[in-house]
């Protein structure tokens, strides 16, 4: 396996599984995607949509129902994971128990009959960009789950594979321990230029870590974009639910104006920004309650009243939970202080209200 | 403030282990002892005298290794059979139940019964023999009842379930995801099996091969229905069966009884020893 690549290519990638009888559903359905060399691809979506089946079909370790895999002109969907060699974080980290950290780690340069010499060198450089020296002789049982991730790391990256595939490899960290790996995983990704395709289901952990985010709902891709656009302007009302638009109210359509459409409910009338055509007389608008703004918009535009129910405490800020006249509820991020039964005017700037179709 | 001061008390929870302990006072160390005690006092002679006969008379001693030779094959033939097929058997498919249940029907088959139609299936007129003959597949004459090999193959008929059920729940124990990380580092299906299953593997087959062992080791109905039991078969328990209801000597029964309980010992105890050698600890790669 070349290390260096131009592209790694997915084209219709799809996987199903049978679901009892002759019935049977896509886990991951027409996966095309093309990473460049040195790329860091973040597969984000909720648990069960799908996107560590693609992972491990695109480490070998599932065969695909339809779709090829190349890089660049090799097609290598159907090799096995040891012809592959692609390196692989696994959720659970998979260290092998019975050997020490250090065979652990020279495990796949042993299988690639690497000479002793090569082997000692790699290593020892490694433990020292993933921070282990002195853990050599340790049982995987003897490390703090951190340090085990660690090693997972140096494991699958001491190959100098083509392309590192993680899943969800933070997922069994503390919050602390978490933020910390996750640096550590940049930092080791700037340091080795190293392809790699990375699984989470934390929008957060996607956002800071890669350079595009593929988005993916019920094994179907919803938007392969860099993290400013996903988090800003996402394609659907699936991906804007998913990336933290909590405030959605399906509304009828007063007016269109090119892209400005303006909704009117009993009691709320708000202008937005229209994502997708919109066909039927409704639509459906979707805004984040840390873009909501407690207090009259300019000249009153997109403002109304609302009724607290309930105030969540967050540290920094707090979260309001909020009925308008007609009970339609909505959540709202301030740093003001308010108590429940209040009631408060809101608004919210015509930029930053998104309106698709309804779902 | 002061803080208290835990002191380690008695658990009082650990009495729930009387019950058992007292069964095994009743059933195993009372016997044991009894019979040690027995074999210790011969009706004529020293205190030593029924092991001094016992290894120094010419239809008595031999037994230890006519034993061994017949259980010490059977145990590696269970175990290396075993192996291979439950390491197949991991994977959930759709035949792995039914292959399953066929495997392990034996052992609910008495060793008198699989005796039984053993003498009827692979005797001088069994079908086998007339099914080998009539093909051509072997001219010579074919025996395999009362000698060696019918005591052998129903050993391994009613011995080789019980392994295959254990070295199955084994090898489920090991976290598959450990074979496919070996497998993404570049290790094939031989060197996953080698470097990964068998070295977890290494206690549990160790255990299964003790079991085993005792099992085949006290052998005694198909030693005597299928097998030769005045020469080739003639295994140690059938050696005491004689001392105790043919001479009626329980005394010198006892002493028999005892050599085997300690050749038992020695062969599980040099196994285990063995055993140490490996890891013996969680069969998963990480948090679960």
């Amino acid at each position: 396996m070349n290390n260096d690549f131009k592209e790694l290519r997915l084209d219709g990638v799809t996987r199903r599984f049978n679901a009892g009888g002759k019935a049977s559903f896509n886990a991951v359905s027409g996966l095309t995607l093309t990473i460049k060399q040195g790329e860091f691809i973040a597969l984000l979506g909720p648990s069960g949509c799908g996107k560590s089946t693609a992972l491990n079909l695109i480490a070998g370790l599932l065969p695909l129902s339809e779709g090829g895999i190349w890089l660049d002109d090799e097609r290598i969907d159907a090799l096995p994971p040891e012809k592959r060699g692609f390196g692989m974080v696994f959720q659970n980290y998979a260290l092998f128990p019975h050997m020490s950290v250090m065979r652990n780690i020279d495990f796949g340069l042993r299988m690639r009959r690497t000479p002793a010499a090569e082997i000692a060198t790699r290593v020892a450089n490694v433990l020292k960009l993933v921070q282990l020296v002195g853990q050599e002789n340790k049982l995987p049982g003897q490390l703090s789950g951190g340090q085990q991730q660690r090693v997972a790391i140096a494991r699958a990256i001491v190959i100098e594979p083509p392309l590192v595939l993680m899943d969800e490899p933070l997922s069994n960290l503390d919050a602390k321990l978490r933020l910390e790996t996750r640096s550590e995983i940049r930092r080791i990704h700037r340091e080795l230029g190293s392809t790699t395709i990375y699984v989470t289901h934390d929008q957060e952990e996607a956002m800071s870590l890669a350079d595009r985010i593929l988005v993916m709902i019920d094994g179907v891709v919803q938007q392969i974009a860099t993290p400013e656009e996903i988090y800003s302007q996402p394609a659907n009302l699936a991906v804007a639910s998913f990336m933290g638009y909590r405030n959605m109210l399906e509304l009828a359509v007063e007016r269109q104006d090119g892209e400005r459409v303006t909704l009117a409910g009993p009691d709320v009338r708000i202008t937005g920004t229209r994502k997708l055509p919109l066909t039927n007389g409704h639509a459906c608008i979707a805004m984040r309650p840390e873009e909501m703004v407690v207090g009259d918009g300019p000249d009153g535009a997109n403002t109304f009243s609302v009724h607290i129910d309930g105030v969540e405490y967050c540290g920094r800020d707090s979260l309001l939970d909020v009925t308008t006249g007609a009970g339609f509820r909505m959540h709202v991020r301030t740093n003001q202080r308010f108590a429940a039964g209040e009631t408060v005017r809101v608004h919210v700037p015509v930029e930053r209200v998104l309106v698709y179709p309804p779902a | 403030m002061a803080i208290p001061i835990q002191r380690v008390t008695f658990d009082r929870t650990l009495l729930l282990v009387m019950p058992a302990a007292l069964f095994m006072m009743l059933l195993f160390i009372y016997p044991f002892l009894y019979g040690l005690l027995l074999s210790l006092n011969p009706p004529e002679g020293d205190w030593l005298d029924n092991y001094q006969k016992f290894f120094t008379t010419d239809n008595l001693w031999p037994t230890i290794w006519t034993t061994l030779r017949l259980a010490v094959p059977v145990t590696l033939i269970n175990v290396g059979l075993a192996l291979p097929i439950a390491f197949k058997m991991r994977v959930h498919t759709r035949y792995q139940r039914w292959i399953t249940t066929i495997l392990v029907v034996p052992v609910s088959l008495g060793t008198v019964l699989i005796a039984e139609g053993m003498l009827t299936y692979f005797g001088p007129k069994g079908w086998l023999v007339q099914t080998i003959q009539f093909l051509h597949l072997y001219e010579g004459s074919i025996r395999l009842t009362h000698n060696f090999w019918g005591v052998l193959i129903s050993l391994v008929i009613s011995g080789f379930p019980f392994c295959f059920l254990l070295i199955l729940s084994y090898i489920t124990g090991i976290d598959p995801a450990l074979a496919r990380a070996a497998a993404t580092l570049g290790a094939g299906r031989a060197d996953q099996f080698r470097q990964i299953y068998l070295p977890l593997l290494a206690p549990g087959l160790a255990i299964c091969f003790c079991l085993a062992f005792v099992q085949s080791f006290s052998v005694f109905p198909s030693a005597v229905l299928l097998g030769a039991p005045a020469g080739p078969t003639r295994v140690i328990s059938i050696a005491a069966y004689e001392a105790a209801f043919e001479q009626y000597d329980y005394s010198l029964a006892s002493a028999i009884a005892m050599i085997m309980g300690f050749v038992q010992l020695l062969i599980v105890a040099a196994v285990l020893g063995l055993r140490n050698l490996f890891y013996r600890g969680p069969a998963m790669g990480g948090k679960g």
